[in-house]
């Protein structure tokens, strides 16, 4: 009997003294970046960090960078360099110049997942221009928290339906998946706002393979039914704003060839008119320029086999062995068939033709 | 003189409050022995005057007389002390050997029956039992018109007998659960039960459990809810509770005086108190977890604003909570301490303290405050002051487990608190049972 309360005495002893995680270190002592850039410089990685640093009163943003052999050392080298620990795992935005972009970044991507510093939700940017001068004009026009760039990307703040959105897992499933490829949003810092979007990277295998510009990141978000709300369309006849959006596919693979039929329903409000064009005039003009759109996009893609729309999804009875030669052989072959429907939800206070 | 009226004298020496009055009875010189603190002799005096007349009109023999007021005893000291202890009269004739024993005109030692002090009631019936377990057993039976509540009276210790009284509904409650609880307070018999520990303890309860294994209430409208439910209520004298036995944790949320609401608004408060609980428990280990240890679960726009607030403060989270919540305790304590005429001056100084002083001597983060309160406000939402320090304390377990594993040491806390509750059992009943009346039914 007398020997429980000892044992529990040691248990509880070995609880406070071998857990080893006194080291803990407070919040206020950590540095939690928020932006992460990587860029390539002669075969070592250049990090920049933007770091929002809290006074008591202000907060400032500070950007500090290293280079390295790899990311790890350049953080570890700027974490002894600084005067509280770097924690990666805030880190939202991982910026990657173009320049990596196109050589690609497999190892870094790799290196993400395998680390655990950075959370595997952290969206991957392209950087239209040299990391050096986007986070110096970054921080010259920056919100005091820090935030802009994410908040740029968020969907509860700035995210408008033609940006791409693409985590750092989503890249990593990409390099290593035989049916699909992402999209990375290209930006670049802007003159009157702080970040001027240009459109996307298609990213094949960890390669930047071709460009695509909004109008058509917007068809591929819509394509994974992502919500297009808001996004104003403009034709001859009017504009009109998109308030939903839902896709349904057919596929069929029949000798060899893989077939599939897309179609788009949009719901749409009538904002301007030009003239006094019919509903159904509005509707087809909209149908046409989407679709057009859309072979457009597709045809390109085709050619840089690179399948951003993960079409090889659709075609389940493609066997494993086949389906590794998906973006090879069968993706140039598909034959796609891409039908938009447009429901006019709203025609505005004022009916249409009424005048 | 007598040789029995000595003894007792012995026995009550230095007792300056017994009286031995000289009397005669029919003639025959008598001594009215009593404790005046006890007895109010003079009315006593004129009911036994007016005994007397009536025996001198139907001439009566003076044994007669004694056997029809009151009972006859042998002469035996022992037992007399202890009639003498429960406040009887004692009428003992020189020259027999017996004996009588009277119910006097007592002195009133007893509160009248008032509201709640512990419980406040809202829309419900008020009266609160008091210390004279005869008057609470008698506010159940108002309280509840029913023939089968069964009062049975026990009484417990060797040298200072307590009386203790059972109650339940006959045809409801577990025979079996009524058979354990009566013979082990029949088999303890000599123990001596002057609180809830010896009580416990009387009931074969370990001492070192932190959920209490009875549930008390001073309120006749719940106990008699809980007898309903086929529970079973201790009475002990001079406690004014009912300490009601099985105890389970949905105790914890409830309140028959709910159901004086619609259904509705009875289970928001419920859940309200469901949330105390969680709030209570969980969001001063939160802090610890998130500042310390795992701050990456924040979004980054708290992170950074707790960062903000965390500026210059000196110590570690643990270190900041431990300190403010013992302050906290103190003022707790404190304030049931003091005499209520300066107990607002607790609460200022309290208040001043824990509200500005600190924060502006940044010696904790002005978040740690809103913690505190919403901690403490959480807390007192549960039912049973027994089940609030009870969770006052977990607090602590999850806290340091939270300093050292973070979030995840939360979840073994919460598993190992969810374990400990599991592991409680009153007389082979879990306390985890959430529809004991319904099973309790089979009995009857």
């Amino acid at each position: 009997m007398r020997t429980i309360p000892v044992k529990l005495l040691i248990i509880l002893c070995s609880v406070f003294l071998l857990n080893g995680c006194w080291d803990t270190k407070d919040i206020n002592h950590r540095s939690l970046p928020i932006v992460m850039g990587v860029a390539m410089e002669d075969d070592q990685y250049n990090i920049h960090l933007q770091i929002p640093d809290p006074g008591t009163d202000t907060m400032q943003v500070r950007i500090v960078s290293e280079t390295g052999e790899t990311v790890s050392k350049a953080v570890d080298k700027l974490s002894a360099d600084m005067e509280s620990r770097i924690d990666l795992l805030h880190v939202k935005v991982i910026v990657i110049e173009k320049e990596l972009a196109k050589e690609g970044g497999k190892d870094l991507i790799s290196g993400f997942m395998r680390a655990r510093e950075v959370s595997p939700k952290a969206l991957v940017v392209v950087s239209d221009e040299e990391i050096e001068s986007f986070f110096s004009n970054l921080n010259n026009t920056t919100d005091p928290q820090g935030t802009t760039l994410f908040d740029f990307f968020d969907k509860d703040a700035g995210w408008s339906p033609q940006i791409a959105l693409t985590r750092v897992w989503e890249v990593y499933r990409s390099i290593h998946s035989f049916t699909r490829d992402v999209a990375l949003p290209i930006i670049k810092s802007g003159d009157s706002t702080v970040i001027d979007h240009l459109g996307s990277a298609v990213i094949k295998n960890g390669r930047m393979v071709e460009r695509i510009d909004e109008e058509e990141t917007l068809l591929i978000n819509a394509f994974h039914e992502e919500s297009t709300h808001g996004k104003v369309e403009v034709m001859e006849e009017a504009t009109v704003l998109i308030v939903g959006n839902t896709m349904d596919h057919k596929s069929r693979y029949i000798d060899q060839v893989p077939y599939l039929n897309s179609q788009l329903h949009l719901k749409v409000v009538l904002l301007e008119t030009r003239g006094n064009p019919t509903d159904k005039e509005i509707r087809t003009s909209l149908e046409t320029q989407l679709t057009n759109r859309f072979n457009e996009m597709f045809t390109k893609l085709q050619e840089s086999k690179a399948d951003v729309l993960g079409l090889g999804q659709y075609f389940r009875e493609i066997p494993r062995e086949e389906l590794k030669k998906w973006r090879s052989e069968h993706y140039p072959k598909l034959k796609m068939e891409f039908e938009v429907h447009v429901v006019i939800r709203n025609e505005g206070q004022l009916k249409l033709g009424g005048d | 003189m007598d040789p029995f009226i000595k003894e007792l004298k012995e026995t009550f020496i230095n007792s300056d409050d017994l009286f031995l009055h000289e009397e005669e009875i029919l003639d025959v010189p008598v001594f009215l022995v009593g404790f005046k603190t006890l007895i109010d002799f003079t009315k006593t005096k004129v009911i036994l005057q007016k005994y007397r007349e009536t025996a001198i009109s139907s001439k009566k023999s003076i044994g007669e007389l004694l056997n029809e007021i009151g009972e006859v005893k042998e002469k035996d000291v022992k037992e007399a002390v202890s009639f003498l202890m429960t406040g009887k009269l004692l009428i003992v004739s020189n020259n027999r050997r017996k004996y009588v024993v009277i119910e006097p005109v007592p002195k009133m030692l007893n509160r009248a029956i008032e509201p709640p002090t512990n419980e406040n009631v809202l829309q419900g019936s008020l009266s609160s039992f008091n210390e004279d377990i005869e008057t609470n057993i008698g506010l159940i039976r108002k309280q509840i018109n029913a023939s089968n509540i069964r009062a049975e009276a026990l009484s417990v210790g060797s040298e200072q007998k307590t009386k203790l009284s059972m109650l339940y509904f006959g045809g409801q409650a577990d025979k079996k659960l009524v058979e354990k609880i009566r013979s082990s307070i029949e088999k303890n018999q000599d123990r001596e039960i002057n609180n809830l520990q010896n009580l416990a303890k009387a009931l074969g309860f370990s001492g070192w459990s932190v959920i209490s294994k009875v549930n008390t209430t001073e309120l006749p409208s719940e106990t008699v809810a809980f007898l309903r439910k086929g529970r079973v209520a201790l009475f002990v004298d001079r406690y004014p509770f009912a300490l009601i036995l099985p105890c389970f944790l949905w105790d914890m949320f409830t309140l028959e005086n709910d159901r004086n609401y619609p259904i509705p608004l009875m289970a928001s408060i419920r859940l309200v108190r469901i949330f105390g609980i969680l709030i209570s428990l969980l969001i001063p280990a939160l802090y610890v977890a998130l500042v310390a240890v795992n701050p990456e679960v924040l979004r980054i726009e708290l992170a950074l604003s707790i960062a903000q607030s965390r500026e210059a403060i000196p110590y570690p989270a643990l270190v900041e909570i431990l300190l403010m919540l013992i302050i906290l305790e103190l003022i707790i304590e404190a304030s049931v301490r003091l005499p209520s005429t300066i107990g607002p001056t607790i609460t200022m100084v309290g208040g001043i303290i824990l509200g500005q002083a600190v924060v502006e001597a940044k010696l904790v983060s002005t978040l740690l405050i809103i913690i505190l309160a919403a901690t403490t406000i959480a807390n007192s939402t549960l039912v049973g002051i027994q089940n609030s320090l009870a969770v006052r304390l977990f607090k602590y377990v999850l806290v340091i487990l939270a300093s050292i594993y973070g979030i995840l040491g939360i979840l073994g806390g919460i598993v190992l608190i969810s374990a400990y509750f599991a592991s409680i059992e009153t007389f082979g009943i879990s306390y985890l049972n959430l529809n004991y009346a319904k099973e309790g039914t089979k009995y009857g």
